[in-house]
């Protein structure tokens, strides 16, 4: 029996300590006292290295507002916001990295580092890049839309699962970063005063953004990898546009890895179509098909042959070199031949009309 | 007030314990870093190959189970060897247990320390933990066998959450080529002393032989337990190439809690703190009966194993054994994974206790059954 007392009293013991100030727990995350933030946006600062912001989230009530520093380093940002506002910010909710596009420009390693090192940082954390201000577009838009950190979340939230967009978080990231290929992408936007726009899918070297797809490219780069589906599927040159598009893609390299053979099934339907023509008949339909197989063929071509010579290699081609019984090629050989590579692509495209076809 | 028997034998265990023993006493810290040290893809090969020669190691140990010698403990080792080289062997042990559990205690605080509690001073986990293993040992070594049911049933099923990372979008099939090395370098040795190390640990399972009863089927039960652990093993690598690409699994400290941290429960989002946590059963399992062993050297060096055991000496093996890691977590316990002396030393004892123990008892049975 005596025994029993001391343990309770053990446990009593313990529990006093733990509970009271002598606790070894400095930290406190009791709600009222913290802000967990959503995002924060880093952009190039005027005298000091970086301009952080981030929106604060409303405890009671109290209007959102956007809280600046200008700061040297990533985490002093962390500090300064603190010493600017009467609650502790958190990163626990941390969920989008928005980064200027002159940062990106210079290289984002030391940032990312900063922000992988800490463990209340979830790997989740979306990645993106803006051109522009954001500081702008938030401030303008805060008294529209009261939640738009939240909206932007979901957004970004929603393409990941769906595709159509490049959607890239901080593992995935951190993956094509570390992959020997070194190309990892990142979504662009562009935010101006009214506007947040997605622009496309920026391609890195290393930790720098070296380029941005414009428009065909970045729906060819969703078919052929991203996500192999578009919803809408338009082709201004042409004066068409098709409507779910789904792609099967087979990537063939020859033995000497000095040719890459690229076969694109397109299936989907056509959705408009802007320029006259008479009732749609079988060999209109198959001349329109050979027509977009034929421009997007081109197309592909360009795309490609311009990744080449950046040198660059966001497809991950290289993992098509690697077999279960043969030795890989190292970064050096394949980078040579990947620049030298010579491309046929070749697109299969199935379309369905919307109306019946006359023969 | 009741007498307190650490080593009292009052039943005797079916098989079925020692098949989690097994398992669980080879998934401690080192399952948690392993693919730091493997990396490429053919160390899926290793890691089958490494499993198959720890089922010798665990043949012999199962002979020395089957033997006469084995329900007599302390005196089937007397019987055997000698009361001198018992006591001498006892005090050698003393030096390979602290280790074992100066590295996997220190290990997983640094776990602890790096994803749930950044900022508390490791020596306050370190006393609670073991305060934990005091009370569950204090309980006696039967009941502390008991407990591997509790460890093993909170801790094993974290390797179904490990099958999301099967069917992630960026996983292809060719994280996992090339299958077969294309070169045999340092580095490569280091994995298969690494595999074999981890694999250690049921050599010390001979210690509590007088508390099992089937004898006949215990090379049954060890060898479920051993292959399970290689399944855990191959599963855990193979899940980690998915997940993060040969290229990168290396640049990671603990790849296996990263993985964690990435799963997201839509209730609470930092799961990893809850089966970090969770976790700690299982080292709790292992850090008492290694505290108990600990306790028995003790007493055997110091010609006191026929006496009775008193809490006093308990209590005063559990402070030294506080004291000391207390002290090689301040001195010689480096964050880095690479540079960590006693891992490094860990590494080297572990399999040269997993390689000799097996062995030695072996050869001596036969040289006995010949005499």
């Amino acid at each position: 029996m005596k025994y029993k007392h001391s343990k309770i009293l053990f446990v009593i013991f313990v529990n006093l300590i733990v509970i009271s100030g002598c606790s070894p727990i400095v930290e406190n995350n009791q709600i009222e006292d913290i802000a967990p933030v959503t995002f924060w946006s880093i952009q190039k600062g005027e005298d000091e290295n970086f301009r952080m912001s981030t929106l604060i989230p409303p405890l009671v009530k109290e209007k959102k507002r956007l809280l600046t520093v200008q700061v040297d380093l990533l985490k002093e940002g962390m500090q300064g916001f603190n010493l600017k506002y009467y609650r502790e910010l958190k990163v626990g909710q941390l969920r989008m990295l928005l980064i200027s596009e002159e940062i990106a420009k210079e290289g984002i390693s030391p940032l990312i580092d900063t922000i992988l090192t800490d463990p209340d940082i979830t790997k989740r954390l979306y990645l993106a890049i803006v051109k522009g201000d954001f500081d702008e577009y938030i401030n303008s838009q805060l008294v529209m839309q009261e939640d738009l950190d939240y909206y932007l979340y979901q957004m970004f939230k929603h393409y990941d699962t769906q595709g159509k967009l490049t959607v890239i978080n901080l593992h995935q990231f951190m993956r094509t970063l570390h992959s020997p290929a070194h190309s990892p992408v990142v979504p662009v936007f562009e935010a101006s005063n009214e506007n947040f726009q997605y622009q496309g899918t920026g391609i890195f070297k290393n930790d720098k953004l070296i380029e941005t797809t414009n428009n065909m490219e970045e729906q060819i780069y969703q078919l052929i990898d991203n996500d192999h589906f578009l919803k809408y599927f338009p082709i201004p040159d042409l004066s068409f546009v098709l409507g779910h598009v789904k792609s099967n893609v087979q990537l063939n390299m020859d033995k000497a890895y000095s040719e890459l053979n690229l076969n694109v099934q397109l299936n989907g339907r056509l959705d408009e179509i802007a320029r006259e023509h008479k009732l749609l008949t079988r060999e209109e339909l198959s001349r329109f098909e050979s027509e977009i197989e034929l421009y997007l063929e081109e197309q592909t071509t360009k795309f490609l042959k311009k990744l080449q010579e950046n040198k660059v290699d966001p497809l991950q081609l290289r993992k098509y070199t690697l077999r279960p019984f043969s030795k890989p090629l190292n970064e050096k050989e394949w980078s040579n031949r990947w620049e030298r590579m010579e491309v046929k692509v070749d697109y299969d495209v199935k379309i369905q009309p919307l109306t019946d076809i006359k023969n | 007030m009741s007498e307190f028997s650490l080593f009292d034998k009052t039943s005797s265990y079916d098989g079925i314990y020692m098949t989690l023993m097994v398992n669980r006493i080879q998934m401690l810290y080192f399952a948690i870093i392993m693919p730091v040290f493997l990396i490429d893809p053919y160390m899926i090969w290793v890691i089958i190959i490494v499993g198959v020669l720890s089922q010798i190691s665990i043949f012999m140990l199962s002979k020395w189970f089957n033997s006469k010698y084995a329900f007599k403990g302390y005196g089937g080792f007397v019987e055997l060897f000698g009361e001198r080289m018992v006591r001498l062997l006892s005090f050698i042990g003393i030096g390979f247990i602290l280790l074992k559990v100066t590295v996997i205690t220190l290990g997983y605080i640094e776990v602890v320390q790096q994803f749930i509690f950044p900022s508390v001073n490791t020596n306050w986990m370190l006393l609670y933990i073991l305060l934990i293993c005091w009370y569950v040992a204090s309980l006696g070594m039967a009941n502390t066998i008991r407990f591997i049911v509790i460890a093993f049933l909170c801790t094993a099923w974290m390797l179904l959450l490990l099958l999301n990372f099967l069917f992630q979008p960026f996983a292809t099939i060719h994280d996992l080529f090339p299958l077969i090395p294309y070169e045999w370098t340092m580095k490569s040795w280091k994995g298969v002393l690494f595999i074999w190390s981890a694999l250690s640990g049921p050599e010390y399972l001979v210690l509590l032989s007088p508390w099992f009863n089937t004898r006949e089927k215990i090379l049954k039960y060890m060898t479920i337990g051993n292959a399970f652990t290689i399944f855990e093993y191959v599963f855990i690598f193979i899940a980690s190439l998915f997940f993060f690409g040969s290229h990168y699994v290396g640049e990671n400290k603990f790849p296996l809690v990263e993985m964690i941290r990435y799963l997201e429960s839509p209730v609470f989002e930092r799961i990893d703190m809850i089966l970090i946590s969770v976790y700690l059963f299982q080292f709790v399992f292992a850090i008492s009966i290694f505290l108990l062993l600990f306790y028995g050297a003790t007493r055997i060096t110091l010609k006191k194993s026929k006496d009775q055991t008193t809490r006093s000496g308990f209590a005063l093996c559990c402070a030294l054994l506080f004291i000391s890691l207390m002290i090689s977590n301040e001195l010689l316990w480096k964050k880095a994974t690479n540079q960590n002396i006693l891992l490094e030393l860990e590494m080297w004892a572990g399999s040269l206790t997993y390689l000799f123990v097996p062995l030695v008892l072996f050869i001596s049975l036969k040289r006995k059954g010949r005499v």
